[in-house]
């Protein structure tokens, strides 16, 4: 089996992502008042609490619970009252106490869900669900909990090949991360491919965005995800074996490991063969994941509560205050969208998807509904376009939220075309003017002078006898062709709802 | 069930202790002893007894504000490593000799 | 000079400092002399802090001077258990895993006693890093007991009760995790407190079992104790278990303990493995407590048998956690090898004495998943019932009164088998496991065996205040605790 349509007309994929999250919007660390910095040079943010010293001991830090709190909140979690620290032990040089204070059976946030707009290409994978009228679909995503801990130092490998810990003579230990403030949020096992589990990463990013609690980088590492993966028979209730799979930092990685895992299994089953339970290495470059460990027996971590730490009673008073923080989000956002500037909900479930575009959306739009449409198209597509090209953020850009409000106005009003809009837009790139000036400069004004339109049209007519003449047999669809060649007369600067009523009416009166 | 030396072993390699060979048998027999002795624990009627974890006092929602406080400069934090490198603290190979 | 640190209490010593009888920098040279004279014999002291004591005796002495208000304790000289953070200082936990570990930061409870106007000579031999009974496991040597030079001091903190028992020290800080100050207090002949969990700040404490673990002061007197603890007993935002405590331990010791209702747990003190001596000296100290007016009252702890299961559960498997942070790679002994996974488990290995690395497997053992339900969690279950047990206890009663050990110190090397030393810890380790406050005090030397005997008593959470002035009360019904008198001979 090669790809993902044909595994799934005989297996469904099962997966469940672990996504860590470091609170990087808090100034120090989860336990000690070391600074909670990644820039700093090594071993600048360092105590005898974060580095293990002896007699030093853990105190909470009170802007780590409420965000965690907050992060359940806009997850639909249950705030759990009642949770402890826990110690997980095992011993790692990172990790400078040999144990991490994480959470045992209770976390604070427990049984979330966030419900994914499966777009219609995104849509396309999943075979086994009925779909829209668009092709899109919904998909509920159980979140099982989210909880507390520490993260670690980081290990820097010498001697081996590219910084790998296989081969390396030794290894130097920076610990300004560790004890860096980190939730978990463990999704159960809902998502069926691997677009759902870029789409449910997405997201999260946004609404942890949304709330500020973290930068959310992946590329920096703030934000870390792994999959577990295993295969079943469509129909079969069993689980199958299951493998971890890591690295996996960033949408496109996340989607393409697990795709190629998924086939991976696929072909080991179909050989007859047997998965085993192991953790995976996704290795972009090479495309492939590649077993980092096997797993005969699960790991024994003597998780038992911290006697460090008080347990916590959490009062309703306490989640209220936290509750008062929480922004719209993103699906609040999209029905807001919808509902108010009537855009479609593919547009809002997009726009409000992105914390990013929908902030510099609000403002280029102002108090203009009217431009609201034309807006989002802008954004959507010319800005969105331009910026996946470039790599750049909207904020990295040199477009204002002025100059593409002033563009849309000129759409909305019909003062351009939408194919001129994009030419204004190219030359807003290239040579930072606004969108008026480059319209009066370059005379694109749309032109929606009915007798204009007219002259146009007739010409047209009478150069194109046989498309005419199709016309009148019934071929509604030759319109279009007739249309294009009004454009191309208008140098592409009529209105062509204009153009194309007009020819109607011209064709009719024939 | 009695612990053997393997048993013993395990334990050992767990909490990162080497033990001599010739020791197993005498730490398996320690661990089976401290078990027997600790077996009373078993035997108590704990039904819907709450465990105590944490002990008396005021003890919950103790937390600290989110304020910076002193880190400790860089020779303190390297002043008793036993092998350091720069500002880094050094380990030999993590999977060498593990094969 | 006209002073001897011998004959007064920490609290006559700094009121003569305050008024000018003696200057704190004098204060420092007799200590020290005493020291040089009488620790070859005893072993106490794992460390002297020369340069830090006289330049504390100095910053006191030059308050003085220019007519400042001294602190309550200013001038006095105090030691610290070597498992206690000092900056300046070398802390051991008496082994080898810290041989040459220079603190990088001060333990709270230790700063508290300096900010009080402690001398700081030194720090205190102990059980390598406090598990046992004896101080016979310190790596670096042996402490022995002031009274008797064959004979153990107890443990863990074996050094600071003979520090103080030997008079090289008038106040001394001691950690107790199942007896640790109370069962040295009571071989060396001093008092020993151990307060309410929560009472004195752990941070900077090397931790033995963080839930049962609490540092409390040994001196002469329950009035030098009671002001120890009062500059100890702080809130301290580094220990989340530490407690706003708001008590006067001082004004409490009138000696006036008319009415107050003494609980006796008879059972314990007629129990078998309690020698004749002791139990006579308990049947005796209760004479005293009624003739003071006290009334007796008959309690019982159903429980507390069961507390030596649930401590050997709890302690060991809170221990190996509390120690996997010795890995050789921030600090600690290093054995030389190839690759992380041989140097870890040998400088552990070659690190810990025997019986820390017993305990360690023991506690790991303990929390494995598969005993974890069957032993860690019931035993903190029991833990619920025996806490109940004081509680009901405490209906009854103001303070209860049992026996500290079962008998006096016993000589080196006579317990060898490591289980049955747990034993010498059968009746204070409940009181850890409930969290109550605990007092071992002097009640005179067996008729038998010639050495200190003790009594304990055990008050209700955050009741040390009523501890302390029953404690002080009783006191007065014996002759004031001298320093052991084979220091004095000779000298
Ligand atoms: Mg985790
Ligand atoms: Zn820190």
């Amino acid at each position: 089996m090669k790809t993902l349509s044909e595994v799934f007309k005989k297996y469904e994929a099962v997966i469940g992502l672990e996504i860590h999250t470091e609170l990087t919007s808090l100034d120090t660390k989860m336990f000690c008042s070391c600074k909670n910095s990644s820039t700093d040079p090594v071993n600048q943010n360092v105590c005898p609490v974060c580095l293990g010293m002896p007699g030093a001991l853990p105190v909470p830090n009170k802007d780590a619970i409420k965000s965690i709190v907050l992060a359940g909140l806009a997850t639909n979690c249950d705030i759990e009252k009642n949770s402890m620290f826990y110690r997980k032990n095992y011993f790692y040089p990172d990790m400078s106490k040999n144990y991490q204070i994480t959470q045992g059976p209770v976390a604070f946030c427990m049984r979330g869900h966030l419900d994914l707009d499966v777009p219609t290409k995104a849509a396309q994978e999943r075979v086994d669900i009925d779909k829209e009228e668009d092709g899109s679909y919904i998909a509920h995503i159980g979140i099982t909990r989210i909880h507390m801990e520490e993260d670690a130092g980081k290990l820097n490998h010498i001697g081996g090949v590219d910084g790998r810990i296989a081969g390396a003579d030794h290894s130097l230990i920076d610990y300004n991360r560790c004890g860096v403030p980190l939730i978990e949020l463990v999704t159960e096992p809902d998502l069926r491919t691997p677009e759902e589990a870029r789409l449910f990463m997405q997201k999260l990013r946004e609404i942890f965005l949304t709330i500020k609690i973290s930068d959310c980088s992946m590329e920096q590492g703030s934000m870390r995800c792994d999959g577990n993966v295993s295969l079943r028979k469509r129909g079969a209730k069993e689980f199958g074996v299951k493998t971890e799979l890591k690295n996996m930092n960033s949408f496109k990685n996340l989607h393409d490991g697990l795709e190629y895992e998924i086939i991976r299994q696929a072909n080991v089953l179909e050989e007859g063969g047997q998965v085993y339970q192991e953790t995976r290495h996704w290795e972009p470059s090479n495309k492939r994941t590649v077993v980092m460990r096997t797993k005969e027996t699960a790991d024994d971590y003597r998780l038992f509560p911290d006697p460090d730490l008080a347990p916590y009673d959490l009062s309703d008073e306490f989640i209220d205050s936290v509750r008062e923080f929480l922004p719209e989000l993103p699906d609040q956002k999209r029905d807001r969208y919808i509902a108010d500037y009537g855009l479609s909900k593919q547009d809002a479930s997009e726009l409000a998807g992105s914390l990013e575009q929908s902030s510099f959306f609000e403002e280029a739009l102002g108090d203009k509904k009217e431009i609201a449409k034309s807006l989002a198209n802008i954004i959507l597509n010319n800005l969105a376009g331009y910026l996946n090209a470039e790599g750049l953020s909207i904020s990295e850009s040199k477009i204002s939220a002025e100059s593409i409000s002033e563009l849309a106005e000129l759409l909305s009003s019909d003062e351009i075309s939408s194919k001129q809009a994009k030419d204004v837009f190219a030359i807003m790139i290239e040579e930072d003017e606004l969108p008026r000036v480059i319209v009066e400069e370059r005379g694109m004004k749309q032109v929606s002078d009915k007798g204009a339109i007219v002259e146009l049209v007739k010409e047209v007519i009478a150069k194109s006898p046989d498309q005419v003449q199709q016309y009148k047999d019934g071929n509604q669809k030759i319109i279009g062709y007739l249309v294009g060649q009004a454009m191309k007369a208008s140098k592409g600067q009529g209105n062509p709802k204009l153009i194309n009523q007009t020819l109607r009416e011209e064709l009719d009166k024939l | 069930m009695a612990l053997t030396s393997d048993d013993a072993r395990r334990i050992a390699d767990y909490a990162r202790i080497a033990v001599d060979e010739g020791d197993l048998g005498q730490l398996a027999d320690y661990l089976n002893n401290m078990m027997e002795t600790l077996a009373p624990i078993k035997e108590f009627d704990l039904e819907g007894v709450e465990p105590t974890f944490h002990p008396i006092g005021d003890l919950t929602n103790v937390m600290r504000e989110d304020e910076p406080g002193k880190s400790l400069p860089i020779e303190l934090a390297l002043k008793n490593a036993p092998q350091t490198s720069d500002r880094y603290f050094r380990v030999p190979t993590i999977l060498g000799g593990q094969e | 000079m006209s002073f001897s640190l011998d004959s007064l209490s920490a609290v006559e010593l700094s009121k003569l400092i305050k008024s000018g009888g003696v200057s704190a920098k004098e204060v420092t040279e007799q200590a020290y002399s005493l020291i040089e004279s009488r620790d070859d014999k005893v072993q106490a002291f794992l460390e002297l802090t020369e340069d830090l004591a006289f330049s504390a005796a100095q910053k006191i002495d030059e308050a003085r001077a220019k007519g400042e208000e001294l602190p309550a304790l200013a001038g006095v000289p105090m030691a610290f258990k070597d498992n206690m953070n000092l900056i300046g200082t070398h802390t051991t936990c008496a082994s080898k895993m810290l041989e040459g570990f220079e603190s990088v930061y001060t333990a709270t409870c230790v700063q508290n006693m300096l900010e009080a106007g402690g001398i700081p000579l030194g720090k205190l031999n102990l059980d390598e890093f406090a598990f046992g009974s004896s101080t016979e496991t310190s790596y670096y040597q042996t402490t022995k007991n002031p009274h008797d030079l064959e004979r153990v001091p107890g443990g863990s903190s074996g050094g600071s009760a003979a520090s103080v028992a030997a008079g090289e020290s008038l106040i001394t800080l001691g950690s107790d995790t199942g007896g640790s100050i109370r069962q040295p207090a009571a071989f060396c002949g001093v008092v020993g407190l151990k307060p309410t969990y929560g009472t004195v700040s752990r941070y900077g404490v090397v931790a033995f079992a963080s839930s049962l673990d609490q540092v409390g002061p040994f001196s002469k007197t329950v009035e030098d104790n009671a002001y120890a603890l009062q500059a100890l007993a702080k809130k301290d935002p580094r220990d989340v278990t530490s407690q706003n405590i708001t008590a006067d331990f001082i004004s409490q010791l009138t000696g006036d303990i008319r009415g107050k209702k003494i609980g006796v747990v008879s059972s314990m003190i007629e129990a078998k493995g309690v020698s004749e001596e002791t139990k006579r000296a308990l049947r005796k100290a209760q004479e005293h407590l009624k003739d003071l007016g006290a009334e007796l009252i008959e309690v019982e702890l159903p429980h507390a048998e069961s507390a030596m299961s649930a401590y050997y559960v709890i302690g060991p498997a809170e221990a190996f956690s509390n120690l996997s942070r010795f890995d050789a790679v921030r600090y600690g002994h290093q054995a030389k090898a190839s690759n992380l996974g041989d140097q870890t488990s040998h400088s552990r290995y070659e690190g810990f004495g025997p019986e820390v690395r017993r305990r360690i497997l023991l506690g790991s053992y303990i929390l494995s998943s598969e005993l974890y339900h069957e032993y860690y969690y019931p035993a903190q279950q029991v833990r619920t019932l025996i806490t109940k047990d004081y509680t009901d206890a405490f209906e009854k009663c103001d303070v209860i009164l049992m026996p500290c050990s079962p008998r006096t110190a016993f000589k080196f090397g006579e317990i060898d088998d490591p289980t049955e030393m747990y034993l010498s810890d059968m009746f204070t380790v409940s009181i850890n496991i409930a969290g109550n406050g605990g007092i071992s005090l002097p009640i005179g030397f067996g008729d038998e065996s010639g050495l200190p005997i003790a009594a304990q008593l055990v008050c209700p959470a955050f009741k040390d205040a009523d501890l302390l002035k029953v404690a002080h009360a009783l006191e007065g019904c014996y002759p004031k605790v001298e320093v052991a008198k084979i220091m004095k001979a000779g000298e």
